[in-house]
């Protein structure tokens, strides 16, 4: 029974180890990866590329399974993909033979939505991130912007109970980087009823990112990625429009100073 | 732009065949022996003639034969391909016999197909339906490999079931590869029944050439030739033309259609 104490997400001991079906080489992503979330709650995963982001989030997600540990979902084990869990993938994974209209369809057309809901649904949620009139372009059609807003509404679109979005404003300039995390706090709740807000899980390699969106950030070290430090974000909310508070740059820096050494390693190691 | 491009192409395509058809005349001239090399007037002229009399039914037997074998092959290599893609053992047993059979081509097997079938309709259609089935297969298991991951896990994550996810993702996804398979296996098809009615048949546009050979009828031959080279661009163009509505999402072949 999921009650108003349970956890949203309940990582335990979480380790994945990729073997390779070809050589039989191992490569060790994640190492006794613990933390929780709380219902409603905003959180960031940042760390070096090649720490094993992705790879938690996968988990999460239900289309990989931990090496050792587990992950509950309402205190349940997580069990394969579920609309519940909505992803956001660093590419989009737009359908690309679907107009923006179709990819937003897709969710409830799934799950078995009737048509008539199905399309006022659509027609909201398009609305919604701002793709009105857009809705019979085809992925090639729309600049990288337009591209995430559609993967957004298609996330939407689904109402699912938890957000889990990998670096999803990674490829798209900085103007846009900057609109689209104000509209993802709006769209989220910034400055509305914690108990309306949806959990988030936010993967991304920007840290001033992570500050100005999280309640929280989990640092993870690379080789094995290994939580660093789970870093409480005590700014005050709303904060669409305080970006540059004093206490923000403090922990900007704090958080920089934990993955530098690491980051840099990167850097020299990334094919 | 848009309406100068085609007029111009088409200019220079008419421009080619002049200059062609201009050698050709001259060549026939200088050969002086319309039993070795018709002139184009007189291939024209036959070609007439033979549009009203003998070639309506061996164009229609040609695409009845083409039609049958075609349909059969493709539909072959279409469900054996999605039958490796979803099964192991399927793959392991039948790719490798794919690939063994693939070098060996359709004419080689005349000969027995000659003996099998007699010399009749049984062989064009048979030659064509095992040149069609290759192409058809290794492109459609290439595009039902080589789909997005993150598509398919895309789509659980929205709620799709395993079937959903095949009709409405892998499907779709390889359909670029599928229908450039399928053109890849028209175009050998339409070689293969020329050769197979040129050599077992008693009808068709390859048995054509073959009889009017016989009365040593080369402007006729010619003509003959000329109509299969005719309906083999028709066949492809139409297929090009699905092939761009079918996948007018994809910017490739989008460009390609261009
Ligand atoms: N499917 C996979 N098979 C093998 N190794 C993988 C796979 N996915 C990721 N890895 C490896 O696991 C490590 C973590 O990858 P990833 O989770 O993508 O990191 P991040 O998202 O932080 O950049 C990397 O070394 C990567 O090469
Ligand atoms: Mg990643």
């Amino acid at each position: 029974m999921a009650t108003l104490t349970t956890p949203k997400i309940e990582a335990r001991s979480v380790s994945k180890i990729y073997v390779s079906a070809r050589t039989g080489d191992k490569v060790e992503a994640l190492r006794g990866v613990s933390f929780s979330m709380k219902p409603g709650e905003f959180v960031s995963i940042v760390g070096p590329s090649g720490c094993g982001k992705s790879t938690l989030l996968s988990l999460i997600a239900g289309f990989a399974t931990p090496s050792a540990g587990e992950v509950l979902f309402d205190g349940k084990p997580i069990d394969g993909p579920d609309p519940a869990r909505g992803v956001m993938f660093q590419d989009y994974a737009l359908f690309p033979w679907r107009t923006v209209r179709g990819n937003v369809e897709f969710g409830p057309m799934a799950r078995g939505v009737d048509k008539t809901r199905r399309a006022a649904i659509v027609a909201r949620n398009i609305e919604m991130v701002g793709l009105a009139g857009f809705e019979d372009r085809y992925p090639h059609e729309l600049s990288g912007g337009m591209r995430q807003r559609c993967a957004l509404a298609r996330l939407l679109a689904n109402e699912p109970d938890m957000w889990l979005m990998d670096e999803p404003l990674a490829a798209v300039d900085l103007q846009t980087r900057v609109i689209l995390q104000d509209e993802l706090l709006r769209l989220w709740g910034d400055a509305g009823d914690p108990a309306q807000r949806r959990a988030v899980l936010f993967v991304t390699h920007g840290i001033d990112e992570a500050v100005y969106l999280s309640d929280r950030v989990i640092v993870l070290g690379r080789r094995p990625g290994q939580v660093k430090e789970i870093v409480d974000i005590d700014l005050p909310r709303p904060r669409i429009g305080a970006r540059t508070a004093p206490r923000a740059a403090a922990l900007i820096d704090h958080i920089w100073n934990l993955i530098r050494a690491e980051a840099a390693q990167a850097i020299v190691e990334e094919p | 732009m848009r309406v100068m491009r085609p007029i111009a192409r088409l200019a220079e395509f008419a421009l080619a065949l002049g200059i062609l058809v201009i050698l050709w005349h001259l060549l026939s001239v200088r050969v002086a022996n319309a039993t070795l090399l018709p002139s184009p007037l007189a291939v024209a002229l036959a070609w007439v003639e033979l549009l009203r009399t003998d070639l309506p039914a061996d164009i229609a037997a040609s695409l009845v034969h083409l039609g049958v074998g075609y349909g059969a092959g493709a539909a072959l290599g279409l469900a054996l391909a999605i039958l490796c893609a979803r099964s192991a053992v399927a793959d392991a047993i039948v790719d490798p016999a794919m690939e063994l059979l693939r070098p060996i081509g359709a004419i080689a097997w005349i000969p027995i197909a000659i003996v099998f079938f007699g010399i009749g309709r049984g062989v064009p259609m048979f030659l064509i339906f095992y040149a069609s089935a290759f192409p058809i297969f290794v492109n459609t298991l290439a595009g039902v490999r080589e789909v997005d991951r993150n598509l398919i896990a895309a789509a659980r994550m929205l709620g799709a079931s395993p079937r959903l996810v095949v009709t409405h993702v892998v499907l779709p996804a390889a359909m670029p590869l599928v229908l450039a398979g399928a053109r890849l296996s028209l175009g050998v098809a339409w070689a293969a029944m020329v050769a197979a009615e040129l050599t077992g048949a008693d009808a068709g546009l390859g048995w054509r050439i073959f009889w009017y050979q016989e009365f040593f009828a080369m402007d006729k031959v010619m003509a003959v030739i000329l109509t299969i080279g005719v309906f083999g661009y028709l066949l492809d163009l139409a297929l090009r033309r699905l092939q761009a509505a079918l996948t007018r999402w994809s910017a490739d072949t989008r460009a390609e259609a261009a």
